[in-house]
């Protein structure tokens, strides 16, 4: 059961989280040095030419009318407009374009975490203390420890350059036009839903290796979690009256100690998926896929405050509401957090 | 609460779920197939100037699609509203420009223009007749007239506002263009403000390309994501999601080509990614490559390394008002024996850029063959310290920004080796590094003590490098016969400048060269302002970087431009 209260207690704690948020990306960015309108200008700017942006950017205002603007703004999911990157088109409409993306790389990556990390958790605990218990922690371990930055162009060298099964970057080969089908942004539901095969598998192609490299880490942690969770489980004096009562170990594991030990691993599920928008940022760098995490670090690099800005706070956006679907669900699982 | 009652309801809200899922994405199909057409952006369609058919999506397999790959996204496809090279990149396969570079070359040919001239303060140009635009207007005299005024005239109807247009609007046309009278469609004369020799090298520029009057009225700032040029190829979609523009042959083109169906400009961040793109075949053109990338396209078997000489300059400029030993020409020259650039231009940029001399660079007119670089000589550097009576040596901070340029691949290696060939002769350097926004602010309001910058050509005229970057640019009452620099805070000082120089034998050679418009005479007083600025050391020359192209064996017609291009008209795939 879900109360009510519960949910709009949580929900009614975002607004402090968000407005910390705003607060602090605001701050940071506007302590920080370089000037916006000299970076829109360019080096050919006069001094004239820039004083005029500085006017129309509402710069020279004083950085409180800027900072309530800001907040005001961004409560209505309205950033501005970009300064560099997307000349003059709003934020939030660039952050439409590019949220999908992001959001198409984090499902599939979760998928692949799940579907490995689950079951290889469930055996190393079955066989805990056998070899394939070890090869599987340490596999685990392994996952976890690697950084994208290292296993993404380990994977693109040798699937791609070497082997040749994969495409290097990108999410779909150059010789289709994406933008005549899209309705969802996501190119496997898009192409799907048109009917597409060809497009359909050369985006499935393209997102294996970044999927993948997001997955493992997924995994990994899945896997941990899983296991130590089924462990606790196995012992329970259900299962061993279960086991006692003649019920083969297969069946005991799977249908009582599976749906027990799941609980934890849910939330594990949940909240990994608010750090695989933040695995984008180096994901998307590495395999040159314009989500919001490539968006955020090329914004970042030329100064687009506004993009940063959006970026940002969407992230934190998404990674509270995960949160809260997370802690709600937990609550449905297991009443007693409710209070 | 039973046991079983926690269960059930645990599987209810599974359920529950789960058909919330399935009618979101039912509902997703059905509003798409009530409205295929909908969507967030309807802008970046091919208008009315195409057949209006979705081709291309896959199922033609005989469309001859020409890929080009680079570091950056065009985040606006208007030449008016941003003074970036990727952006120029893309709007000059879709517009014209009434005089055009040679592809390859630098000197000028004609463009929408057949007939050109500029005498005194006047330029005469004979438009192009039969040439229309992408939506099947014909192109006349108006049309740039109202390009002209969208750009600078803040009393146009059109203009379109000063958050919009880009600073090339004043730089390259506005301060130098008085009137500008047609006489008739086809004939135009522009008066300028003051004789300027550089004048017809600037409406070669992308930002001086041609609207269609009928676009700019019907889109305004619209054209930020739309395009009705008269150029090679039209828009088919700009997919800002995916950072790629897609491009069309136009098939009523005036000029030669394209010979390809499809153009696709698409976005990699990273140069080894860009360039294994290239190397498994992905792409068939990809620019922006590093010395390491260089390498790797090296390597690859279905692809070569293209190289042309750039028309650039990276150099560590002297702020001579701030720190008082760079204020006699001695200690500059020291700085400059003293440093390596030999090394640096062979060992950190690998190879791929020559030693600089003087200010303009090879294939610029004025570039003076005589002068050599400075040697590497820290004997000679040493003497020329003790002359000047800093024996001992001093102190000072140079300044670099962090981001690899294209005239200066690794700003930090280079400093740390600027520091320690100056440690040698007693001269302690510490390196102060920004990034390159900040960097930029920094150094215009002359805080650094020397820094490391560097210049690409706009328009490939020596006054382009001579006058915008080492002529201050201030009144004449704030100079005099002592001292040959001024400070950044001196009224109407030109930061571009980024040394203070003000030396008046130089300040009068360009001036001269600036309204000089017989090209035997210019070059004269460009080479002995070279000469000048040789000598004098305002900078220490570092390097002219080279243009560098990663070019599939499957491409034929492709010519590696310093300025203006790539030219995607002449290329044919095999």
């Amino acid at each position: 059961m879900i109360s009510g209260r519960f949910v709009l207690k949580r929900l009614l704690l975002l607004v402090p989280v968000l407005l910390g948020v705003a607060s602090l990306v605001f701050s940071i960015l506007h302590l920080s040095p370089g000037d916006p309108a000299l970076t829109i200008a360019g080096n050919r700017a006069s001094e004239e030419f820039v004083r005029q942006i500085e006017e129309s950017l509402g710069l020279n205002d004083p950085i409180w009318v800027q900072y309530v603007d800001f907040l005001v703004n961004a409560a209505q999911f309205q950033f501005g407009e970009s300064f560099i990157l997307f000349r003059d088109a709003s934020v939030t409409s660039i952050l439409i374009d590019k949220l999908p993306i992001t959001i198409e790389l984090a499902v599939y990556g979760q998928l692949i975490g799940i579907s490995l990390g689950i079951p290889l958790g469930i055996i190393s605990a079955v066989k805990q203390n056998t070899l394939t218990d070890h090869t599987t922690r340490v596999g685990a371990l392994a996952g976890i420890s690697i950084p994208i930055f290292w296993s993404g162009p380990l994977l693109i060298l040798l699937f791609a350059q070497i082997l040749g099964w994969f495409p290097t970057s990108g999410r779909i080969s150059a010789i289709y036009n994406v933008e005549a089908i899209r309705l969802t942004g996501l190119l496997t539901i898009d192409t799907l839903l048109y009917g597409e095969w060809e497009m359909f598998i050369s985006a499935v192609k393209h997102l294996a290796l970044p999927a993948t490299v997001i997955g493992i880490y997924s995994m990994a942690l899945i896997s941990r979690m899983m296991r130590s969770s089924m462990l606790e489980v196995i012992r329970q004096d259900y299962m061993r009256t279960a086991r006692a009562k003649g019920q083969g170990s297969k069946i005991t594991v799977l249908k009582h100690g599976f749906r027990n030990a799941m609980i934890p691993v849910i939330t594990v599920i949940g909240i990994q998926f608010g750090s695989l928008l933040g695995g984008a940022v180096l994901t998307e760098t590495v395999f040159a896929i314009q989500g919001i995490g490539g968006l955020l670090v090329e914004a970042i690099r030329v100064g687009d405050y506004p993009i940063v800005q959006g970026t940002v706070l969407t992230f934190a956006f998404l990674f509270t509401l995960v949160n809260l679907g997370v802690d709600i669900t937990y609550s449905i699982l297991d009443p007693r957090i409710d209070q | 609460m039973s046991p079983e009652t926690e269960e059930t309801s645990r599987r209810n809200v599974l359920t529950a779920a789960g058909t919330a899922a399935v009618s979101v994405s039912l509902a997703g199909c059905l509003n798409s197939s009530e409205d295929p057409s909908d969507g967030s952006d309807s802008d970046g369609n091919s208008g009315e100037g195409s057949d209006g058919g979705e081709s291309g999506d896959g199922s033609s397999g005989e469309t001859q699609l020409l890929r080009y790959g680079r570091g950056s996204h065009s985040g606006t496809i208007d030449f008016q509203n941003s003074t970036s090279g990727e952006v120029a990149k893309v709007t000059v396969q879709m517009y014209d420009t009434l005089i055009n570079f040679e592809p390859g070359a630098s000197t000028l040919t004609e463009g929408l223009a057949t007939d050109y001239s500029l005498e005194g303060q006047t330029a005469t140009l004979t438009l192009r007749e039969d040439v229309t635009f992408h939506n099947g207007e014909e192109f006349t005299a108006s049309d740039f007239v109202a390009t002209y005024r969208r750009f600078v005239d803040d009393s146009y109807e059109y203009y379109a506002g000063d958050d919009y247009v880009s600073a090339y609007g004043p730089f390259t046309l506005g301060s130098w263009i008085d009137e500008i009278e047609t006489n008739g469609d086809y004939e135009m004369t522009i008066q300028l403000t003051q004789s300027y020799a550089p004048f017809l090298r600037n409406l070669a520029m992308f930002p001086s390309a041609v609207h269609s009057e009928a676009a700019i009225e019907e889109y305004g700032t619209d054209l930020s994501n739309t395009a009705v040029g008269t150029g090679p190829f039209q828009l088919e979609n700009l997919d800002d999601g995916n950072e790629r523009i897609r491009l069309s042959a136009y098939d009523d083109y005036w000029g030669e080509g394209p010979s390809v169906d499809e153009a696709i400009f698409v976005t990699i961040g990273q140069n080894s990614t860009r360039a294994q793109s290239l190397a498994s075949g992905e792409l068939d053109i990809v620019d922006g490559l590093g010395a390491q990338a260089s390498q790797q396209v090296d390597n690859a078997s279905n692809a070569s390394l293209e190289r042309a000489e750039g028309i650039n300059i990276g150099y560590m400029a002297f702020n001579i008002a701030s720190v008082e030993p760079f204020q006699d020409r001695r200690v500059r020259q020291a700085v400059s024996y003293a440093i390596d650039t030999e090394a640096i231009v062979n060992e950190i940029y690998a190879g791929f850029a020559t030693q600089a001399s003087q200010p303009l660079p090879p294939n610029v007119l004025g570039h003076n063959e005589d002068l050599e670089p400075y040697p590497y000589d820290p004997e000679q550097a040493q003497s020329l310290l003790e002359e000047a009576g800093y024996g001992d040596g001093f102190s000072f901070e140079l300044a670099t920004f962090q981001n690899p340029r294209g005239y200066n691949p690794s700003p930090i290696q280079t400093a740390e080796t600027v520091a320690s060939n100056l440690s040698e002769i007693g001269i302690d350097a510490t390196i102060n590094q920004q990034s390159f926004s900040p960097y930029l602010e920094y150094t215009a309001q002359g805080r650094h003590d020397a820094c490391f910058l560097g210049w690409y050509t706009d328009n490939a005229d020596p006054d382009n490098f001579a006058y915008v970057l080492l002529h201050p640019q201030v009144d004449d009452q704030y100079l005099s016969e002592e001292q040959d620099w001024v400070s950044f805070d001196t009224e109407g000082y030109n930061t571009s400048n980024r040394s203070g120089w003000a030396n008046s034998e130089y300040m009068d050679l360009v001036e001269q060269g600036q309204s000089t418009y017989d090209e035997s005479q210019r070059q004269t007083l460009y080479q002995e302002a070279n000469a000048i600025a040789r000598e004098e050391a305002p900078w220490v020359y570092l390097d002219y970087a080279e243009e560098l192209r990663g070019v599939s064996n499957r491409v034929s017609g492709y010519t590696v431009a310093a300025i203006s291009g790539p030219y995607l008209n002449l290329v044919s795939l095999n």
